[in-house]
């Protein structure tokens, strides 16, 4: 077969390239907010997701991280009593103020109380044992290195927390938070830092690590302990569940949901006009060749594939475009701290957007195949 | 249409029988065709010739079924034009003919042989077939070395050669040719005319061609002369170039 479409595009690839052009930056423009949104919102369940814990159990209701109220410790050992839970952990979540001796004004933070041992759940995966070891000290805590500019102070320096003494013992990577500082302190030093009675030194959540960590099995354990809440009220998740129900909170709560799908929409829409003009008038310039081959019998619905064929090509050299920059941009973005982040999923929706976008616009150009008449060829 | 005696020619391949065709611009009708029947046979290179206007084209289109008459009917190889529908006379134009136009109309992506063998694959045939039949027709018009050529790196009387190459691989038993000479000088022009002239002699293709081309009407077969939408003279040039008269219908 004679490849008439790819061989147009590649011979006429200057008429093609705003089309090309269009449908590369609506992918990349959908690729970079997708993982903006995913990073930035990603991070509210920044507890959760760099933890080893395969269970988080807080107040029932809880919608997102942020928001749990302390719980019964001594729901540790019902915890405990089913035969799929090997250790729990408690967890301390506060909001805290922050003052540092520079003379900036007050910087809300989430201090996070943790059991600093090596093998501890807690931000397992950020801290490392050295790090964790320092948050021994009485009044230690970690912070982010990104953070240290608005908190006003360096490693080893002073300040306080809800008007108690801290010192910054060190600083880790990967504990941004959203909407405030996360500072990491050990549960004993969080529990001073709390100055609400009420509390009485309770955890937020208690989490726990399975003897399995299958998806399967904890999923089971998870569905087992929730049906189970006699010993007070508490609600159990997967690690995976909660993350999930944090992030989307997040992504509901602020709006940015409907920003994205508003972006979204108007990326498409943008991208189809420019794609669908571009190919409308390649099919223009062609018209009295593709009028030819109907008057040789190539049938309408052999031309609309053509040009079908061509709005596709388009698609994907303009997608294969946008993965390539997208990846670097990206690759970038982590280099500075930025926070971006994609998954698979997210990823083949934006391509499975691009690619409709050509579909679209490959729809919109068969149309002006009705002008290609082959009785205009004979006057 | 009267058959003279003294020759006695296969049965037409393609016959009008009084056909009208009037085009409608906003209030205005035009009657462009009346009452006009003719036959063509195969084997033959059939010209019309006539003065510009006076709907010559129009014909052509009518009857290789590119367009519809309003009265009248075109018999084709059999088939009554008028019977088939969009989709049936797609297919009966791609079995059965082929087109030259005044354009040359060929894909600026295209080589040569591409241009040819690009119809060619909607008509069935294996890759081989098409690769065999597309070289094919470009010797026949004198073009394999440049086969390998777009229409950019070609001259308009090689990019004419390629359309009838195009035309002439699908091995059609109809092939029209609208003012195939007017875009070439007189050499080129000459070499198109040989081309038609040898198809049809050769592979009893039934070739009818529009031209005001003096050369094209002293080479033809056959010279149908148009004036307003009738035909008003039949004249069969001889082989020895004699003319021999046949009643006007
Ligand atoms: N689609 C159309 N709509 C309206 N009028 C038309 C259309 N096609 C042709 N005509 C008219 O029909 C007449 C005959 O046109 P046609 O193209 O058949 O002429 P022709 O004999 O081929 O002339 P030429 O030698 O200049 O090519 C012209 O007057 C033209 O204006
Ligand atoms: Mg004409």
């Amino acid at each position: 077969m004679v490849a008439l479409a790819r061989k147009t595009l590649v011979h006429e690839w200057r008429r093609f390239l705003p089309a090309v052009l269009a449908v590369g930056f609506a992918g990349l423009l959908q690729l970079l907010q997708a993982a903006l949104v995913l990073g930035i919102f990603g991070s509210a369940s920044v507890y959760i997701t760099g933890s080893s814990a395969d269970l988080w159990v807080g107040y029932p209701g809880t919608q997102s991280v942020n928001l749990g109220r302390p719980i019964d410790p001594n729901v540790e050992a019902r915890l405990l009593m089913d035969p799929a839970v090997a250790r729990v952990e408690p967890f301390i979540w506060l909001d805290a103020d922050w003052h540092s001796g520079g003379g900036t004004g007050g910087v809300s933070v989430f201090v996070s109380g943790i059991d600093p041992r090596a093998d501890g759940m807690l931000f397992a995966r950020a801290l490392p044992p050295a790090l964790r070891a320092l948050l021994n000290e009485p009044d230690a805590v970690v912070v982010d290195r990104a953070d240290l500019g608005q908190l006003g102070v360096g490693i080893g320096d002073s300040a306080t927390i809800n008007g108690r003494r801290v010192r910054v013992a060190g600083v880790a990577s990967g504990l941004r938070a959203l909407g405030g500082v996360n500072v990491v302190a050990s549960l004993d030093t969080a529990r001073q830092l709390d100055n609400d009675p009420a509390d009485g030194g309770r955890p937020t959540y208690l989490v726990a690590q399975l003897h399995d960590h299958a998806r399967a099995a904890v999923e089971a354990a998870a569905g087992r302990l929730r049906a189970d809440a006699a010993f007070g009220p508490y609600e159990v998740w997967t690690a995976r569940a909660f993350a999930r129900r944090s992030m989307l909170y997040w992504i509901l709560d602020t709006g940015a949901g409907a920003g994205v799908l508003f972006l979204a929409a108007i990326v498409f829409l943008v991208g189809a006009v420019i794609t669908s003009q571009t190919l409308v008038a390649a099919v223009a310039g062609s018209l009295r060749e593709y009028a030819t081959l109907n008057a040789l019998g190539v049938s309408v619905a052999d031309l609309r594939w053509v040009v079908l064929e061509q709005a596709l090509w388009v698609g994907g050299v303009g997608l294969l475009g946008a993965a390539v920059l997208g990846a670097a941009l990206l690759a970038l973005a982590r280099n500075q701290d930025v926070p971006a982040m994609l998954n698979p999923p997210v990823a083949l929706a934006c391509a499975a957007l691009t690619l409709g976008l050509a579909a679209v616009s490959g729809v919109a150009a068969v149309r002006g195949l009705r002008r290609a008449d082959p009785a205009t060829l004979l006057r | 249409m009267n058959a003279p005696m003294h020759h006695s020619p296969p049965p037409p391949t393609l016959r009008a029988e009084s056909i009208g065709k009037a085009f409608v611009s906003g209030k205005l009708r035009s009657r462009i065709l009346d009452d006009l029947s003719i036959a063509v046979e195969p084997g033959e290179l059939t010209l019309i010739a006539g003065p510009s206007g006076c709907g010559k084209s129009t014909l052509l289109a009518i009857l290789s079924g590119l367009l519809g008459v309003d009265s009248g009917r075109v018999l084709a190889l059999g088939h009554d034009l008028g019977q088939l529908d969009a989709r049936a006379l797609e297919r009966f134009r791609l079995h059965h003919t082929g087109f030259v136009f005044q354009g040359f109309n060929l894909f600026p992506a295209l080589t040569a042989r591409e241009q040819v063998e690009l119809p060619l694959h909607y008509l069935g045939l294996s890759k081989t077939q098409v690769r065999e039949r597309a070289v094919q027709s470009l010797e026949e018009v004198g073009l394999a070395p440049r086969m390998h050529l777009r229409p950019a790196e070609l001259s308009g009387g090689e990019k004419q050669r390629v359309a009838i190459a195009r035309a002439l691989a699908k091995q059609p038993d109809l092939l029209f040719a609208d003012e195939p000479t007017s875009a070439l000088d007189a050499a080129n022009g000459q070499t198109v005319i040989d081309i038609l002239h040898r198809i049809a002699r050769s592979h009893g293709t039934t070739v009818l061609c529009v031209s005001h081309d003096p050369r094209v009407i002293h080479h033809a077969d056959r010279v149908l002369r148009m004036e307003d939408g009738r035909i008003l003279d039949d004249q069969r040039n001889t082989p020895a170039g004699a003319t021999a008269e046949e009643p006007s219908p």
